[in-house]
């Protein structure tokens, strides 16, 4: 079989002379922000473009690639999201391992244009632990340590545009004092639920700097990640608390099959307790755009005051 | 190189790799083994996750490997030992995949550990996914690893291209003939797992599942030599990854899936219009074979 080994050596140079050629060129370089006009910034997901929006205002232009109700751990990257990220002079991401497997990408890309993790600058020690070197990306829901990552998009604005530094000064200063408003409301609006009833059942752990913050328990049916399967033990150490503690009302999520939740609720029905599932919360995504909810803050109050109603 | 092209050529890459091995996993009716490998990889990325404590990607990858290759080590002894293929390979991939949904259950809950974030890749980020040696820019990660898994595997099969010919047909001749039928049954296995781990890694699972079995299902309907059925199948590989990027253009959806929807396209074409095998070719010469019965 002389004849096939000669062919194989033929067609193997081939391809390694193509591959050789194909792999010197790489990717062009990144443009300059333009003097004037907006310019383009690409976000992750939706509350951390809101964070870019509200300190950038008119000066920038912000796509979002994880639209309103997607998971960022179920994202599937579009044809569409490749000149999104093409395109943009700078991109923000939550960071802290949210984007998962995208973080190396914006790693790379990083090596092009400025691209900031919004939550890394965040201190280890304000941060949930979950494993030796692993933390709780949902940072976003303890509202004064989203205020610390919306003064991180402030200065990273403000180190790729000098010139326009000042207006974004302004802007996340007067930002930051809504901000500021919503956690006081926040924890006023918490702090007047019963401490004993003060308890947050939902499907999906995203809620731990809630609570923190806050100082409401969260009890999740599932681990971190939407991809772990609750087990029956889960479920049958919530519907033991649900009862023992007469809590009235279960969460479910925008970005979580209400599936997982409703097994609880029947579980409970069966002790005769009585339960109600207590309204959508939003959780790893905001609500859909030009909505109240479709930004950080609208989504924030929503969140707090459906959890207020359905426990007080 | 505009990122359209890269991502088109790693599509073909892997359509071709894939298209290449997927010829002879059909012949020996285990074209599910890659969908069984996508699966069974999960606890070897746990592990991986509890001796390294991060979620890089190199212990990711290597920890896949390993039980990439262990499931088809699994799954090649139980078929030498008289199980069915198809429930060698199904066992075997329950079973890994189980007993890593039970170590992510009992160790690493409070981690976000899924395949879909730690191990599979996207194909839209290829571009930006790039390798580099000594500070110089070499170019994407994705058309190396995929095409040094390509280029090993057409270099093992070209090189034993006639026993690995007479084994897909004929194990019993094969091995009447002196040709180590058990090798080259352990050779194929690992060269598919070191393929599969390696594009999963580059452009995610969907991908090279379908690329396995779909282009290589389609070369079987129009021919009956091997050569051409490789030939075919890796043609009909790259044209899926070209129609298949064209299509996600269009729509602005996953690339993978265009792809792969553009695979299946060629497939139903072939089934239909096949010249040996398909089903209006062969109403069509009923059809004129009546007619010719039915003159006087």
């Amino acid at each position: 079989m002389k004849r096939n080994k000669k062919w194989t050596f033929m067609v193997l140079g081939f391809m390694i002379a193509t591959m050789l050629i194909l792999s010197a060129c790489g990717v062009q370089e990144g443009s300059d922000i333009p003097e004037d006009g907006p310019f383009q910034v690409t976000a992750t997901t939706g509350m951390v473009g809101d964070a870019v929006k509200n300190v950038g205002g008119k000066r920038v232009e912000v796509t979002t690639l994880m639209g309103p109700g997607v998971d960022p751990h179920l994202y599937k990257a579009s044809q569409g999201d490749i000149k999104k990220l093409d395109d943009a002079h700078m991109i923000f991401y939550n960071g802290i391992h949210l984007e998962g497997k995208m973080t190396e990408i914006l790693d790379k890309i990083s090596k092009e244009k400025p691209v900031i993790a919004v939550a890394e600058k965040i201190d280890k020690k304000d941060l949930i632990k979950t494993g030796d070197n692993e933390y709780d990306p949902h940072v976003w829901f303890d509202v004064d340590l989203w205020i610390q990552t919306v003064k991180r998009v402030e200065t990273e604005l403000s180190n790729a545009d000098p010139k326009h530094k000042e207006d974004y000064q302004k802007r996340a200063n007067d930002y930051i004092k809504k901000l500021e408003e919503l956690d006081r409301y926040a924890e006023k609006q918490i702090k007047s639920i019963p401490q004993e009833r003060r308890v947050l059942v939902t499907a999906h752990d995203a809620f731990g700097y809630f609570g923190k913050a806050y100082d409401i328990e969260v009890v999740g049916l599932q681990g971190i990640s939407t991809a772990s399967e609750y087990g029956l033990k889960d479920v049958q150490r919530i519907v033991k608390l649900l009862v023992d503690r007469e809590i009235k009302a279960v969460f479910v999520e925008s970005s979580v099959p209400k599936r997982s939740i409703q097994a609880v609720v029947k579980g409970t029905e069966k002790k005769g307790h009585k339960i109600s599932i207590g309204g959508e919360l939003f959780s790893d995504a905001m609500g859909k755009e030009g909505t109240v909810e479709g930004t950080y803050v609208g989504m924030v109050r929503h969140n707090v005051d459906t959890i207020v109603s359905a426990l007080k | 190189m505009s990122m359209g092209l890269t991502i088109i050529i790693t599509g073909a890459l892997v359509a071709a790799s894939c298209g290449f091995l997927g010829c002879f996993l059909i012949l020996r009716r285990m074209a599910m083994l890659g969908d069984a490998i996508s699966h069974a990889v999960l606890p070897g990325i746990v592990i991986a996750f509890l001796m390294s404590g991060s979620r890089d990607s190199l212990p990711m990858l290597l920890g896949a490997a390993a039980l990439g290759l262990l499931c088809t080590f699994f799954i090649q002894s139980l078929r030498s030992q008289g199980v069915q293929s198809d429930a060698a390979i199904s066992v075997t991939f329950t079973a890994l995949f189980a007993i890593g949904v039970i170590l992510v259950s009992l160790y690493t809950r409070q981690v976000d550990l899924d395949l879909d974030c730690v191990l599979y890749g996207e194909i839209a980020y290829v571009p930006w996914d790039t390798l580099y040696l000594f500070g110089n820019n070499i170019g994407p990660k994705a058309i190396w690893g995929v095409g040094t898994a390509f280029i090993l595997s057409f270099l093992v099969v070209g090189l034993f291209f006639k026993e690995f010919k007479i084994v897909s047909f004929d194990p019993q001749m094969a091995a009447a003939l002196g040709i180590p039928v058990l090798l080259i049954h352990y050779l194929l296995m690992g060269l598919v797992s070191i393929t599969t781990v390696a594009s999963f890694e580059s452009v995610g699972a969907i991908l090279v599942v379908a690329m396995l079995t779909v282009p290589s299902a389609t070369a079987y309907l129009l021919t009956d030599r091997l050569e051409t059925m490789l030939a075919i199948s890796v043609g009909v590989g790259i044209l899926s990854s070209l129609f298949g990027y064209w299509l996600s253009l269009i729509f602005n959806a996953s690339i993978a899936g265009s792809m792969t929807v553009a695979a299946g396209i060629f497939f139903i074409l072939a089934f239909l219009f096949s010249p040996l095998h398909g089903v209006v070719t062969r109403w069509l010469i009923r059809r004129k074979m009546r007619a010719a019965t039915d003159q006087p």
